[in-house]
């Protein structure tokens, strides 16, 4: 696996994130499904880079300046999470995108960079990621156990009703 | 026309970023790609080589600066009697993990045959490997092919033995006998 291979993972988070967005317009501000797309370009542009000075950058560096875009793509994920949860008070859309989509992509990018980490010989500490990547999936776990709920679901239709 | 039967923006909207999204993904994983097929190739050192061995200064070794070539320049073959150099030049094998396979192989001869019997090479390895030149006289057989592959294990040393053997009443003649060691 290369180091670029975080910041296509970089790109992807952000074009779903520009995608949701737009879906969610109502609650976002209607910039923001651009911004995203703009970032994901930016993305592009650094691959780009990459690719043409890829023996002048170390695979050091190489690794660093592609998981801090992740770094950033993830941010804004939860970014959008805690905008659902204290700006607008939308506490059931809050806890459904960090169900859906927070840990779930959280979990995702973990497993790249730990196993990334362990063929590289431990770029990152190897056990804070495992540690990162065990709770990602719990909390996944318990967040589509709890959202599939009959219950839940019904009642969280009739808290939108109203 | 009315304002109700146009398409409302949001789908429109939606698809537009779903079209760029689609765009920007295939192409950044067409950069990625790219990538995986760029290849960095960088020079190595052999891990293969020759050294001197204890006889070198009676063979007349001299090594080329890289050690992957050397010329035994004092070799006698005396009348009527087998010279031996036991440990002229040796098969170096530096790597600290590796084995590769090596074997001897004739790449040239030169020289008149009329005063000479044999000249031998042998690999002094776990088994020997052996390239024959004997002349009868008036011409030179060649080994018909390279000696079989032998694995070196890696931080050891193999010596080339050479043999040589003139005709009774020889005075004077030399030959000139090149040899590789290939490594696979």
């Amino acid at each position: 696996m290369l180091p670029e291979f975080f910041a296509l993972l970089g790109i992807d988070v952000f074009l779903t994130l520009s995608l949701l967005s737009c879906l969610l317009d109502d609650r976002l501000p209607k910039a923001i499904p651009y911004l995203y797309q703009v970032a994901a370009l930016v993305g592009y542009g650094h691959l780009l880079i990459s690719r043409e000075f890829l023996v002048i950058f170390g695979e050091y560096m190489r690794f660093w300046y592609c998981f801090i875009y992740l770094l950033v793509a993830l941010s804004n994920v939860v970014a959008v999470n805690v905008y659902f949860a204290v700006a607008k008070g939308l506490w059931s859309l809050a806890k459904v995108w960090s169900g859906a989509v927070t840990f779930p992509t959280i979990l995702i990018c973990m497993f790249f960079v730990s196993s990334y980490s362990f063929v590289q010989e431990a770029t990152l500490p190897l056990i804070t990621l495992q540690i990162g990547l065990v709770i990602s999936a719990i909390v996944m776990g318990i967040s589509i156990c709890l959202l599939l709920s009959p219950e839940t679901m019904r009642n969280a239709f009739r808290r939108e009703r109203r | 026309m009315e304002l109700r039967k146009m398409p409302s923006k949001k789908p429109v909207k939606f698809l537009t970023l779903l079209l760029t999204s689609l765009l920007i993904a295939t192409a950044s994983a067409a950069v990625y790609y790219s990538l995986t097929m760029t290849s960095t190739i960088s020079v190595a050192t052999p891990s293969v080589y020759f050294v001197k061995g204890a006889d070198n200064v009676t063979a007349g070794v001299s090594l080329s600066a890289d050690n992957r070539s050397a010329q035994l320049t004092q070799l006698k073959a005396y009348p009527n009697v087998t010279t031996t150099y036991e440990d002229p030049i040796r098969v170096r094998n530096n790597h600290t993990l590796s084995s590769f396979n090596i074997r001897l192989r004739h790449v040239s001869l030169s020289g008149a045959a009329t005063n000479f019997i044999f000249v031998n090479f042998t690999l002094m390895g776990t088994s020997e490997r052996k390239l024959v030149y004997t002349s009868n006289g008036t011409a030179w057989t060649l080994p018909s092919s390279p000696t079989s592959w032998i694995l070196i294990p890696n931080i050891t040393a193999w010596s080339i033995k050479v043999e040589t053997k003139a005709k009774a009443g020889a005075t004077a003649d030399t030959v000139t006998i090149g040899i590789t060691v290939d490594v696979a």
